[in-house]
């Protein structure tokens, strides 16, 4: 259900009133069904041969500015951990079961009538999880679709229509300019509200949201990459790059599981064997996946980084710069690890760290922003390394070159999947009277 | 402060103070042109990182021919390095805002004498361009008295424009980051109330707490006729983000004064010269920013190539009031060639825009992002 090409405040509220009916109505069917179809979609997503997942990847380029081939490769890798058994496996780890969905135990869950999701950025997969939690619980789906990636929630409100209606009827989309304050304040009207944008976006919803309405902020965040001493030299150091340049190059760098930054923790020279690894990837991923479309102020943003460590560099500080101005991608040797800023499109900085410690003290500005973070070569320190990043903030620690494949139960923002969107209420039965 | 002077540094600053006395200002492309160069040559012999930096793209001053040529430092630069074309210590030190977290941009200055000049002259042909010469104003400062924040160059401007031209009434406006909410209410009451016209310059962030505040009130102000705004900078890292038109509309609401004297100066710590919205100077004709005829501005594509006419680029700034750093500054702004002058598009946001990586700005706070 559309609501037309551009919403009004007052066609968004009808889109509303006709969520809380679909809702209603799919509650009265059991709410295994709902779980089930959504199984069966994304394992057909999952399929590169099905109808869907070839029409996102035929539209998908236009509309986002990534190559065909990061598209491509970009969807086979996200989409692959993305199957009907994650899903079903989530809902029992976060539910229990069915019992509490059904209305079986002493824990009734439902989702809440409808859900209001304000979707960003031009990542596919990101999109279609925000969609489908919401729905696996019930809920009427209000999205607006991010501007820079119109097709996933068209492709998937098609799909769903396709395989069962009933659950199709609950999502409808609302497509609205960033100036219709109107708009959004009739879209907050929803009883729960998933935003997902910048932290500026995410601050902007909340003052305008009216209580009682939760509220699920899903803030920009970033990744990054540490390499350990085993992963500095020979085939240790190969696998690592390629790993890093294909976690670099799906998205062109822009999804917040893509890392802007490598640490290396090794003795000198260290660090400049991986930036030159790096490089040797970074050229050779982008025959493989092109870069996609850069916006001017982007494309002015990656030149003013280049340009200010290039004149570090001769300046005579030990700073190195891999890859010349206009070229796909650049890497910078940096001379420390302290944060720099990160031009996205390719553009990633190799910095020196002393140690685990000097590694955790260095990402700490960050861990407010932290997502992601890929290792190699740490040895039998990794496990503790691992807990000391997820005491910082990480919310996720991974190997190197898995960056792109979070698995569906992957705690973005650090909380749990369905829970957050869900309404839970005990029931004290055995006191009352029949 | 810095010894002896240097004779060559003597008579370059000598020569762009000259010209800004000078009554007319006559855009002069030879001259500045012949000025550019030597101070080039001038700098590329004094500052070593970017004697570098030029050496690293095959330029020195022997092979540079036209201003355009002349390499400039991206304005990061500053971050990192003292950019000084002097010897010895510096007399005063600009420094960009931000946070503790953040490493702050700065401007070594031998000598406030070219500084001063050039600011003052711009301000007084941009923002008082109808006063008599001489002729003093009720300036309202909201920001900071240049004693408060000794590293701002915005306020030591404004405390060059105060003495020079500023009247009995005038007064900075805000203190320890707070605006000084009563004196300033009873000083713009009274100023209404003789129909004095007042000059209310400062930050843009400033501006909007202060309009917040009359709107809080339920106080709307009708300024005399003859009153003006000039208002600077940016919101990155704040709360909250208003647009320039925005703005102008909420001030002439809320205080009374007209969008048509209402300018934004775009100006940054790293340059000696600031540009004006040309609203005041040339009333009537399209808005586009105007600098003073020692300063030049070219945009620029990611190779550093001009873009062509109408196209967006990135601004790149060239001084001749930067006599003691270098004069040629790569901003991190985009812009659009407008007539005699140019338009600032700001810094978009769209390298995050695309995906979910936080990315251009805001990390660290307000000045510049981390990773």
């Amino acid at each position: 259900m559309v609501t037309g090409r551009d919403a009004t405040p007052a066609s968004i509220r009808a889109a509303l009133a006709r969520l809380r009916e679909a809702s209603r109505a799919l509650a009265r069917r059991p709410p295994r069904a709902a779980l089930a179809s959504l199984a069966r979609l994304l394992d057909e997503w999952r399929d590169p041969g099905s109808p869907r997942r070839r029409e996102l990847e035929a539209a998908l380029p236009a509309a986002t500015g990534f190559s065909p081939e990061t598209v491509r490769a970009g969807l086979a890798v996200s989409l692959e951990p993305l199957s009907g058994e994650a899903l079903e496996r989530v809902a029992r780890r976060e539910l229990g079961g069915m019992r509490a969905l059904e209305g079986r135990g002493a824990l009734h869950i439902c989702g809440f009538e409808t859900t209001a999701v304000l979707l960003a950025g031009a990542l596919p997969t990101p999109t279609l999880l925000d969609l489908l939690l919401p729905l696996a619980l019930g809920s009427g789906v209000l999205a607006k679709p991010s501007r820079h990636d119109p097709v996933t929630p068209r492709v998937l409100a098609g799909a769903l229509a396709d395989l069962d209606p009933e659950l199709a009827a609950c999502l409808a989309l609302a497509p609205f300019g960033s100036d219709g304050a109107g708009c959004l304040d009739a879209f907050l009207e929803a009883d729960c509200v998933v935003a997902t944008g910048s932290d500026q976006t995410v601050a902007e919803v909340a003052r305008r949201l009216r209580p009682p309405r939760r509220l699920l902020p899903r803030g920009h965040r970033l990744s990054v990459a540490a390499l350990g001493p085993a992963a500095t030299r020979g085939r240790a150091l190969e696998s690592a790059a390629e790993g890093l340049a294909r976690d670099v190059a799906l998205w062109d760098q822009l999804g917040c599981l893509s890392p802007l930054a490598v640490l290396v923790c090794d003795r000198p020279g260290g660090a400049a064997r991986v930036a030159e690894a790096l490089a040797a990837a970074l050229d050779a991923a982008e025959a493989r996946w092109p870069r996609g479309r850069v916006p001017e102020a982007a494309r002015a943003a990656f030149a003013r980084e280049h340009e200010e460590a290039e004149f570090r560099a001769a300046a005579g500080r030990p700073v190195r710069v891999l890859g010349g101005r206009g070229s796909p991608f650049t890497v910078v040797l940096e001379e420390d690890a302290r944060p720099r800023p990160a031009p996205l499109h390719r553009f990633l900085r190799v910095q020196p760290c002393r140690d685990g410690a000097d590694l955790i003290e260095s990402l700490r500005p960050l861990a407010p922003w932290l997502a992601g973070v890929a290792l190699a070569g740490f040895g039998r320190a990794r496990p503790e390394l691992a807990r000391a990043l997820a005491r910082l903030g990480a919310s996720r620690v991974c190997a190197v070159g898995r960056l792109q494949q979070p698995p569906l139960a992957w705690h973005h923002e650090g909380v749990a999947l369905l829970l957050p969107l869900a309404r839970l209420c005990d029931l004290e039965l055995t006191g009352l009277r029949a | 402060v810095s010894g002896r002077p240097d004779p060559a540094r003597v008579r370059l600053d000598a020569e762009v103070l000259a010209w800004t006395r000078e009554a007319e200002w006559r855009d002069d492309p030879v001259r500045f042109e012949a000025l550019a160069l030597e101070l080039f040559a001038h700098q590329f012999a004094r500052c070593a990182p970017y004697a570098r930096f030029c050496q690293a793209r095959g330029l020195a001053p022997r092979r540079v021919r036209r201003w355009q040529e002349i390499p400039a430092v991206p304005s990061g630069a500053f971050k990192e390095l003292r950019l000084t074309s002097f010897r010895g210590p510096a007399l005063h030190v600009f420094r960009t805002s931000g946070t503790s977290t953040a490493r702050r941009g700065e401007l070594h200055l031998d000598t406030l004498e070219v500084y001063e000049a050039s600011s003052l002259a711009s301000f007084e042909r941009f923002v008082l361009p109808e006063l008599a010469p001489g002729e003093r104003t009720t300036l309202r400062v909201l920001a900071p008295a240049p004693e408060e924040a000794p590293d701002s160059s915005l306020s030591h401007m404004f405390g060059c424009v105060r003495r020079a031209r500023g009247d009995f009434h005038s007064a900075f406006d805000l203190s320890g980051g707070r605006l000084r909410l009563e004196d300033l209410f009873a000083a713009l009451r009274a100023a209404e109330a003789e129909a004095r016209a007042v000059t209310l310059a400062g930050t843009a962030f400033a501006f909007v707490h202060l309009l917040e505040a009359l709107a809080e009130g339920k106080l709307r102000l009708r300024l005399p006729a003859g009153s003006r705004a000039m208002e600077t900078g940016g919101f990155k890292g704040r709360s909250r983000e208003v647009a320039r038109e925005e703005l102008h509309g909420w001030i002439a609401g809320r205080l009374g004064i007209p969008p048509a004297r209402t300018v934004n100066q775009y100006g940054m710590t790293e340059l000696g010269s600031q540009f004006y919205d040309s609203t005041l100077r040339r009333p009537g004709e399209p808005v586009r920013k105007l600098g003073p005829p020692w300063a030049r501005v070219r945009i620029v594509d990611p190779e550093g190539a001009d873009v062509p006419p109408g196209g967006v680029g990135r601004i790149a700034v060239y001084d001749l009031a930067n006599t003691g750093s270098v004069l040629a500054v790569q901003t991190a702004d985009l812009g659009r060639a407008r007539a005699d002058g140019f338009e600032v598009l700001g810094r978009e946001p769209g390298a995050e825009a695309r995906g979910c990586s936080v990315a251009a700005d805001l990390l660290l706070g307000a000045q510049e992002p981390g990773w």
